[in-house]
């Protein structure tokens, strides 16, 4: 009896590390055809794809495309199954990297353009799409140039799903409060402007600072600007320049006077992207500078009617209105490693060739990466839609944003630096040794 | 252990599932973190050895390090202050309440909700009185106008909004325990020393306090390591800004691992943070361990 009891422990025990040991290997293999002896004839294998993917949430236009696509492929290929891993944008980033890690990326998943994605490619963890993007005509679907951000070594990597510039969205009736009768052109305007409404007791600006990036890609939109055109951080890491440069203290400096003249809402700091962005989405700020990415989620917001754009202004009578901050969107990528390459690469093929059509039904075709056939305005797109993409038809280059840029230790202390502007006043020299000392740490 | 009369061996297949979990959660993850701390690793490409060099860096190069350890130790300061305060509320609502259940329970309640909800309820507390922030508004409300701030966004308020925030949260945790402890006092000592003439505080100086000083040692310990490991609060309420000035070691390290992919640097702040959570535990229960023997 005692014996039985306990043998019967041990292999209890025996048990438990056995499943245990099973939960590191977490790789489920549930799309191999286990039928063998067909495999080779059967033409329509069962193919399961993982699309990790940043749309979770269904009324946004962006999940209904996606899932309006795939469900379409699916119908067509019977034997693939798409597996939708959807995530926020900061979940989605942790888990890729996570996922990274262990060399286990899903088929497909979701990269942002130039630097942020460097240490995936250069890692090997994603497949070169040039031959995939020969398929169909794709590449020539896409606008010219775009891919060069998700370039390396003449392989393309990924391909995106937008194209965004940074512009400045103002809610008309507000300005007409206050009195403002023109968008501001110069940036001493704009800070007249901010005084003016700050007068009237009216919120100048909203910026959702405890993210960081959102006050970065707006004080890149100065830097460009009192550089004098674009290729400023390029010059840097190229060494022919460096942060202690003129136009770099001249765009602390400008960007300074305008958090000082009380331009924007009161405790940004510890307001993430979304409260930020409603803020001005229930009426509640003048002006918000934003990707052309929220255009959408403005446009339907209950001020939508009210909201025009207008272009950064120049800084002290430097820099091109035309020239833009460039944020080219997140893009799909095609894990190495899949099981299914092909499969997948055939998938992606497809997806692509309809994204811009799909997206122009959805009435959010003004941001996409790829060329769009159809008349906005006779599809009934908003005026500020139209707007919209009648300044980005205007683009005349510009430059990424500094994460984009820079490698990530780089880019975190710069955006702390630029963060800490918004709390008090430093010396726009001390910042930008801030910047090159961080730069070389990190070299 | 031999009382039991069961061989040695059944002690330890039994012992084995448990201590293999514990192993696999605990000790593999560290010693996987000090091999990593000593890389200049991306958590993605190729690891390349630095030996020490990520300690020697932090130690002395981080601008940001030292002050997170401030901050660090500055909560588990203040959450240890806290749990005297704890204690004597306890005492009270022993002494005072005939059914002191609900008084436990409705401290306690805070403790349940989740951090995230804790640390939105606390924001639009804290916001300025234009986004309708209702300590401001109260502020402004009694004429105290030049008291209100940007409460999380002023570098210098924003690290004592959080303290606030956490002892708030944690106060019915320790308030829980400490009642408990005084609870399982016997009522005859009381009786007793009734009889000798020490009632109220002096029954409390001599009685309850001392013997309600391991249980005590368990919430000073719960404290300090909770607030050495304090993260999610901060990451919800401020992320660790503006500008660094509420990051902790774990924030620090967070962002270093995962925002700036240097996961080998962010391990060399893990190992540290393993080693001041050890050394703490083990002077706090030397220090405790003289204190009993001393009412012992």
């Amino acid at each position: 009896m005692r014996t039985s009891f306990k043998w019967m422990s041990l292999a209890a025990a025996a048990a438990l590390m056995v499943s245990l040991a099973a939960c590191g290997n977490s790789d489920k293999d549930e799309t191999t055809n286990t039928d063998n002896g067909s495999a080779s004839t059967d033409k329509a294998e069962n193919v399961t794809i993982t699309f990790q993917n940043i749309y979770p949430d269904p009324n946004t236009p962006s999940y209904k495309i996606a899932h309006q696509i795939g469900d379409q492929y699916t119908k067509d290929h019977p034997n693939v199954k798409i597996e939708w891993d959807s995530l926020n944008t900061d979940q989605q980033k942790l888990k890729l990297k996570t996922q990274a890690a262990s060399k286990e990326v899903p088929d497909i998943t979701i990269v942002n353009p130039a630097a942020q994605m460097k240490d995936f490619v250069d890692a090997g963890l994603f497949a070169p799409l040039n031959d995939m993007l020969d398929q169909n005509g794709l590449k020539d679907t896409f606008q010219e140039g775009i891919l060069d951000f998700y370039s390396f070594d003449n392989n393309v990597y990924a391909l995106p799903d937008g194209n965004n510039v940074g512009v400045m969205f103002y809610n008309k009736k507000l300005f007409e409060q206050a009195g403002i009768t023109a968008t501001p052109t110069t940036f001493d305007e704009l800070i007249n402007d901010v005084k003016t409404l700050k007068a009237k007791g009216i919120t100048p600006m909203v910026t959702g600072e405890k993210d960081t990036w959102t006050g970065s890609f707006l004080f890149m939109n100065v830097l460009l600007r009192t550089n004098n055109g674009p290729g400023f951080l390029s010059d840097v890491a190229a060494g022919t320049k460096t942060f202690n440069d003129p136009a770099f203290v001249e765009a602390v400096d400008s960007f300074e006077k305008l958090v000082q003249a009380g331009a924007f809402q009161d405790g940004a700091t510890s307001m993430d992207y979304n409260a930020g962005e409603s803020l001005f989405k229930t009426g509640k700020a003048a002006m918000y500078y934003m990707g052309t990415w929220a255009t959408g989620a403005i446009d339907q917001s209950d001020v939508g009617a009210d909201v025009g754009v207008f272009k950064f202004p120049t800084v002290n009578g430097k820099g091109n209105a035309d020239e833009y901050m460039l944020a080219p969107g997140s893009a799909f990528a095609i894990s190495a490693n899949s099981k299914h390459l092909q499969e997948t690469k055939d998938f992606l093929n497809y997806f692509m060739l309809q994204y811009p059509k799909v997206s122009f039904d959805m009435k959010n075709a003004v941001s996409v990466a790829q060329k769009v056939e159809g008349d906005f305005a006779a599809a009934g797109y908003s005026a500020l839609q139209m707007e919209v993409a009648g300044l980005k038809g205007a683009v005349k280059g510009g430059d990424l944003s500094f994460d984009n840029t820079m490698n990530p230790a780089t880019s975190q202390a710069h955006l702390t630096s630029i963060q800490n502007l918004f709390v008090q006043q430093v010396d726009p020299a001390s910042v930008a040794k801030e910047h090159q000392s961080a730069f070389e740490a990190n070299k | 252990m031999n009382a039991l009369k069961v061989p040695a061996r059944t002690i330890a297949v039994f012992v084995l599932p448990c201590l293999l979990l514990y192993v696999c959660l605990v000790f593999v993850p560290i010693f996987f973190s000090m091999y990593n701390s000593t890389f200049d690793w991306n958590g993605i490409g190729v690891k390349k050895f630095v030996g020490l060099d990520n300690y020697v860096t932090l130690l002395t190069k981080d601008n940001v390090f030292w002050p997170a350890v401030r901050h660090t130790l500055m909560f588990a300061v203040f959450s240890m202050l806290e749990i005297p305060f704890a204690l004597y509320l306890a005492t009270l609502i022993n002494r005072y309440v005939k059914k002191p259940n609900f008084f436990v329970t409705s401290y306690f309640v805070p403790v349940i909700l989740s951090v995230v909800i804790i640390g939105q309820l606390w924001k639009t507390i804290y916001n300025p009185a234009s986004l309708g922030g209702m300590l401001n508004q109260v502020l402004d409300g009694l004429g105290l106008h030049s008291w209100t701030h940007a409460w999380l966004s002023e570098p210098d308020y924003a690290m004592y909004a959080l303290y606030f925030v956490a002892l708030w949260q944690y106060l019915g945790y320790h308030l829980l325990i400490q009642f408990t402890g005084i609870s399982n006092i016997p009522t005859e000592i009381y009786e007793a020393a009734k009889i000798d003439g020490a009632d109220g505080f002096k029954a409390d100086w001599f009685i309850t306090f001392p013997l309600v000083v391991p249980i005590f040692k368990i919430s000073i310990i719960l404290a300090f390591i909770g607030s050495l490991q304090s993260f999610d609060m901060i990451m919800v309420m401020t992320g660790g800004g503006p500008a660094h000035s509420t990051d902790v070691i774990a924030t620090h390290m967070y962002n270093m691992s995962f925002m700036s992919s240097k996961f080998g640097y962010g391990s060399s702040i893990a190992m540290v943070l393993v080693a001041v959570c050890l050394i703490a535990t083990v002077i706090i229960n030397a220090l405790f361990n003289k204190v009993e023997k001393k009412i012992g």
